[in-house]
């Protein structure tokens, strides 16, 4: 029963917890749209405008709950449900933390830690396109479809390279288990580099975090919602809560995406030539545990946003061949030479 | 506790949020809907003709495509994760890679070369 509590417990932490931060994103992106654009940004609600994605909040909530004439209700009702769920549930096996130890029980810092972690986000991960193909279609708006259309070919053109990026990286630490591969990341490299994946896979991370906007539909790859070409995408006929769940999902799936670069590429919650659980107590080595794995995966975060305000937008011929012709050879090649690498060292 | 049943907890939890939300939403929002409102959005103007119309065969090509690319990194996948322990063994396990990621490779280059990727 004990266990029950806890997990429960750390269930709803980490769910609110990511659905907080891709929350506080929104403010952050607008905030940091106007310091590079060399503005103010939101600044009204509250202090430094902080209340502004409680307001929109409000407004998505009380707005109303339009379904076109012309859509098919079910796939249109569908549609952001099939996209925010696997959004908000991928996170359920990528570790926040190191562990903690409270009345002498060891709680380790991730919901769960099954075997197959890896192939969870994975998964879960390429679920996402369904709700956005399922939304355009149901739409039943020109817009809505090709926006449907070009989403689907993008994202799962560019999931190819994204997992096998992720492959070259297992094939280093040999494991499924995301905790047992942010653990495999302690210690030091060749002597003096940190033992951080992105040493040993330095084409792997370039790969990954290409693949990673395209998957999340990001600038420089936000085709799917260029919005000069074809208004929002496949979710211009969306409003209210359900444009809502879009949003959100979207912002959820970066955080996600932040922790599995810092998971799989950046050391976890380990320090550059620092053991923290040796000279910090059980509970406030948790913690700082917590809070260097949370500060690495905001620096990510603040560069999906710092990325979103410097490059143009991709073409769509220019995507495409940039997704078959250079990334998938290139992941292919860095899958070789990573197999290479461990046979010559084995 | 394995782990699953959290991970079943944690979908439970997204499922019951997600339909909270629309619930919520459906409930506090006003519903007056009006013919003009509930048309289809093409910026204002009448809908001319049905929205759906033949689209390009190039993404259906695309799709092929990736249920062949994803399924040999399925397949890999396995692979992957016992390579470090097999590799102890000898070469064989490298030449097992090389000849599958040859392989991908070679049909990666023929649709390359027959042009199923080009978008102009």
């Amino acid at each position: 029963m004990e266990d029950w509590g806890i997990a429960i417990i750390k269930v709803v932490f980490i769910w609110v917890w990511t659905l907080l931060c891709a929350t506080v994103m929104t403010w952050v992106e607008r905030r940091g749209a106007g310091m590079i654009q060399d503005r103010l940004g939101p600044n009204r609600a509250g202090p430094f405008g902080l209340f502004q994605p409680l307001a929109d909040g409000i407004k998505l909530f009380t707005k109303e709950d339009i379904v076109p004439a012309n859509a098919r209700k079910i796939l249109f009702s569908l549609g952001p449900i099939l996209f925010a769920i696997p959004a908000f549930s991928a996170y359920a096996v990528i570790p926040f933390g190191d562990k903690i130890v409270v009345g002498g029980k060891e709680i380790l810092l991730q919901v769960a830690d099954v075997n197959v972690g890896f192939l969870y986000v994975v998964a879960i991960g390429s679920m996402a396109v369904y709700g956005i193909v399922v939304g355009g279609w149901g739409s039943n708006n020109k817009y809505s479809i090709l926006g449907g259309l070009r989403s689907t070919a993008q994202m799962i053109s560019y999931e190819v390279p994204w997992g096998l990026a992720l492959l070259a990286a297992v094939l280093v630490y040999g494991t499924f288990s995301l905790r047992q591969i942010a653990l495999a990341q302690q210690g030091t490299f060749l002597g003096f580099l940190p033992n951080w994946g992105i040493f040993k896979q330095p084409l792997g991370f370039i790969l990954f975090i290409v693949a990673a906007y395209a998957e999340a539909n990001r600038v420089p790859f936000d085709l799917p919602e260029a919005e000069s070409e074809i208004v929002a995408g496949y979710h211009t006929e969306y409003g209210s809560m359900r444009l809502g769940l879009y949003l959100f999902g979207e912002y959820v799936n970066l955080y996600t995406l932040s922790a599995l670069m810092v998971t799989f590429y950046f050391g976890a919650w380990h320090l550059p030539y620092l053991d923290m659980s040796k000279f910090l107590g059980p509970i406030s080595y948790g913690i700082a545990s917590f809070i260097v794995f949370f500060l690495k995966v905001a620096f990510f975060l603040w560069l999906f946003v710092w990325v979103r305000w410097t490059v143009p937008r991709f073409r769509y011929d220019q995507l495409m061949n940039l997704g078959w012709k250079s990334l998938i050879p290139l992941a292919l090649l860095n899958l070789f030479i990573t197999a290479l690498c461990i046979q010559i060292t084995a | 506790m394995s782990g699953f049943e959290t991970v079943f907890l944690y979908l439970a939890m997204s499922l019951l949020a997600v339909s909270g939300m629309l619930l919520i939403s459906a409930a506090l929002g006003p519903f007056r809907p009006k013919p003009e409102k509930i048309d289809t959005y093409e910026c204002g103007v009448p809908l001319l003709d049905p929205c759906h119309k033949r689209y390009d065969i190039k993404y259906y090509v695309v799709a092929v495509l990736f249920l062949v690319f994803d399924l040999e990194t399925v397949l890999i996948y396995p692979l992957a994760v016992r390579y470090k322990a097999l590799a102890h063994l000898g070469w064989g396990i490298f030449f097992e890679v090389f000849i599958f990621v040859a392989v991908l490779l070679a049909g990666l280059f023929y649709a390359i070369k027959k042009r199923a990727i080009e978008w102009d």
